[in-house]
């Protein structure tokens, strides 16, 4: 037995000893297998689409429109990790206080000051935020306009379509509470629309405006609070799902074309 | 065959998994691979996406304003996403708000403007929700079904932007004073949206080969009645006054603008309509252009015919013009390149190569000589071209009614340079 060997062999045995462990308990190769099995199925190579099919012609002017969906649910990842960052640094609070110069502020406001002046590309992270926000409602739109003048909501995809208007109906909403979150005046303006528009409804009115802003009256509210609740729990969690659920359907039902 | 060749290709029991697994498996379906094709074309759109994010953060950084103050009235300009929501807010003020008597114990309320505009934001939202259990048609095609293409165009763009618009209605008051009118931008909500709904009716029923006379002469005869009619009560309102010419003359030409399509595409042959509506309104509007800079440089003082006449009537006088021009020209236009994008419903069933008769006597009748699918595709050296008699057998036992004798007589007619429907006319 040369050296070579041996050494090979305790080798083997050391990761035997290390790993056989976790192997006997969590047992993986039937696993990779079966993920094999499925990467080298016909899913590996994407199915021809009906056009390709039929080798159609002239119905190629649709087709930048179909990565529509997936710019959004890709700005939707840029808008996760972004998220993420800056909330290591956001204070989710807005209740006034005065300035030793007599100067308003809040503590929201002081966080996002902190954000873009001091922590390192922070006014990047924000501004990657920002601008991807404004584009994945964009995209969503536009992609309802698809998906709306090829006739793709049609039997037996309507379950998908009431999906998608709920997620963009969600995907404003994420716009809304976003834009109430830094605290500032505009945030006041946006807030006291959103609160009166509430309230008006009959009977439910200060109920639905106390559990979305959490009060009625804009001046004691401190609706910054309910808003991050909404933007960073409520609505990711039931978007993820709903976003999950659209694209499995997709995945299940097909692409629907113009044919 | 050519169509065997195509089935050949074509694995109708996939998706589903297959019976053989690695690489060198037989039933691969034919397609582009997912690597790297497939990934590198997300690659594009997603470094798209990120270059777009990038280069916004670089150029415009996100402003902060100053912070919140609960005791000043609020700066209201919301992101341009929930404009419209905030236009119909402000709409919601010419609708009544009455107090309701209380019921079975349940309190008395008022429906305030604020109800009205939550109600009137939430209708986009249903009406979005039922679709798919109202449009319950076959068809998806933007230009076979233009009536749900029409309200598309006119709901999700046109109305959805003027809402937005009327949102800042006071600013636009306030940088031009000559509207001065809140009910000029009110119009908007209807007006544009209802005239873009027709034009885009009419041009997509032309774009799907429909029959097209009376959707044509219909609305540009009203538009034309209507400029009329509105002209005429103007210059009866204004009475005597010492621009009155020029009034006259601008409304004069306007109306020209839309009596030009209507009367050419009611009385002339499509061709000739065509050519007599954009020659004769390219003319008028260039005509009107250079009277009313004549006007401007002419005029002493404050213009009256600009401030009284026309911007508080524009929803009328400018806009049923501009109407005219588009519907005439949308309906009235050759669309030749759509009859392939109407051939393209073809799934090649065959049954149109069955009934052909000139593959019964033409020698390789049992070969290469498929007349439908080999002019479709532009492979038939002239000869499916020349040899069908256009005897619209094939488009009697299309399941899916395509006119392919139509196709043959255009094709033809572009060969020859005429045209097949103006009976050979010369271009």
């Amino acid at each position: 037995m040369t050296l070579r060997q041996s050494l090979w062999n305790l080798f083997r045995e050391a990761n035997r000893t290390l790993f056989g462990w976790v192997k006997d308990r969590f047992p993986t190769a039937p696993w990779a297998d079966m993920t094999r099995k499925l990467i080298e199925t016909d899913q590996r190579q994407v199915p021809r689409s009906h056009a390709e099919k039929y080798e159609l012609k002239t119905i190629w002017y649709w087709y930048p429109l179909y990565c529509l969906g997936g710019i959004s649910f890709v700005a939707f990842i840029l808008l996760t990790i972004t998220g993420i960052v800056l909330g290591f640094y956001y204070v989710p609070d807005g209740r006034v206080s005065y300035l030793s110069t007599g100067k308003l502020t809040n503590p929201a406001y002081d966080s996002m000051i902190y954000i873009m002046n001091s922590v390192p590309f922070g006014f990047v992270v924000r501004g990657l935020h920002h601008w991807s926000a404004h584009i994945m409602i964009a995209a969503v739109f536009l992609h309802m306009c698809r998906v709306y003048f090829t006739g793709a909501y049609k039997k037996p995809r309507e379950l998908n379509w009431i999906i998608g208007v709920l997620l963009l109906f969600l995907t404003l909403g994420f716009g809304y509470t976003g834009y109430l979150l830094p605290a500032n005046n505009l945030s006041d303006g946006a807030a006291t629309i959103g609160i009166n528009m509430a309230k008006s409804v009959p009977y439910v009115g200060d109920l639905q405006a106390q559990l979305v802003f959490g009060g009625t009256d804009i001046s004691t509210t401190n609706y910054v609070l309910r808003m991050y609740w909404w933007h960073v729990f409520i609505l990711p969690f039931i978007s993820v799902g709903l976003m999950l659920l659209h694209m499995a359907l997709v995945w299940l039902q097909g692409v629907a074309e113009p044919h | 065959m050519e169509v065997d060749r195509v089935q050949g290709k074509v694995f109708e029991e996939a998706p589903g998994f297959p019976t053989q697994y690695g690489p060198d498996r037989s039933d691969r379906q034919p397609g582009s691979p997912l690597v790297p094709h497939e990934t590198y074309r997300d690659l594009v759109s997603i470094f798209l996406l990120l270059a777009m994010s990038f280069f916004l953060t670089a150029w415009i950084v996100p402003s902060l304003e100053t912070p919140r103050n609960p005791a000043q009235t609020p700066f209201i300009v919301p992101d341009w996403y929930v404009l419209f929501s905030y236009g119909l807010l402000k709409l919601a003020e010419i609708l009544p708000e009455p107090d309701v008597p209380g019921v079975l114990g349940l309190p008395a309320f008022r429906l305030t403007a604020g109800f009205w505009g939550f109600f009137l934001t939430n209708i986009p939202l249903i009406i979005l929700v039922v679709l798919p259990f109202v449009d319950r048609g076959r068809e998806n095609r933007p230009a076979k079904s233009p009536f749900r293409s029409a309200f598309g165009v006119s709901f999700l763009f046109v109305w959805m932007f003027f809402a937005s618009m009327y949102s800042v209605n006071n600013l636009i008051l306030e940088k031009w004073p000559v509207i001065a009118d809140d009910n000029v931008l009110k119009a908007f909500f209807f007006g544009p949206p209802f005239l873009s709904f027709v034009a885009a009716y009419v041009g997509l029923r032309r774009l799907g080969y429909s029959p097209m006379y009376w959707y044509r002469v219909v609305p540009l005869m009203a538009a034309f009645l209507i400029t009329a009619g509105h002209s005429a009560y103007i210059l009866a309102t204004i009475g005597a006054h010492p621009q009155w010419g020029w009034i006259a003359g601008f409304l004069g030409i306007l109306t020209a603008a839309t009596l030009a399509p209507a009367v050419a595409s009611a009385y002339l042959p499509e061709k000739a309509a065509l050519r007599a509506t954009v020659l004769s309104s390219a003319f008028l509007s260039l005509l009107g252009v250079l009277l009313w800079l004549t006007f401007w440089y002419y005029s002493p003082g404050p213009a009256y015919a600009t401030e009284v006449v026309i911007v508080p009537n524009m929803h009328t006088v400018l806009a049923l013009p501009v109407f005219s021009i588009i519907t005439g020209y949308v309906g009235l236009r050759r669309p030749y390149s759509t009859y392939e994008y109407l051939l393209n419903e073809c799934y090649q069933c065959g049954k149109c190569h069955t009934v052909c008769p000139v593959t019964k006597v033409e020698d390789d009748a049992l070969g290469g000589l498929n007349l439908v699918y080999n002019s479709f595709k532009k492979e038939h050296d002239g000869v499916p071209l020349w040899t069908c008699l256009a005897c619209d057998a094939c488009s009697a036992v299309c399941p899916l009614d395509i006119q392919y004798s139509d196709y043959i007589l255009e094709e033809r007619a572009k060969v020859m340079g005429q045209s097949a429907v103006d009976g050979g006319e010369k271009r």
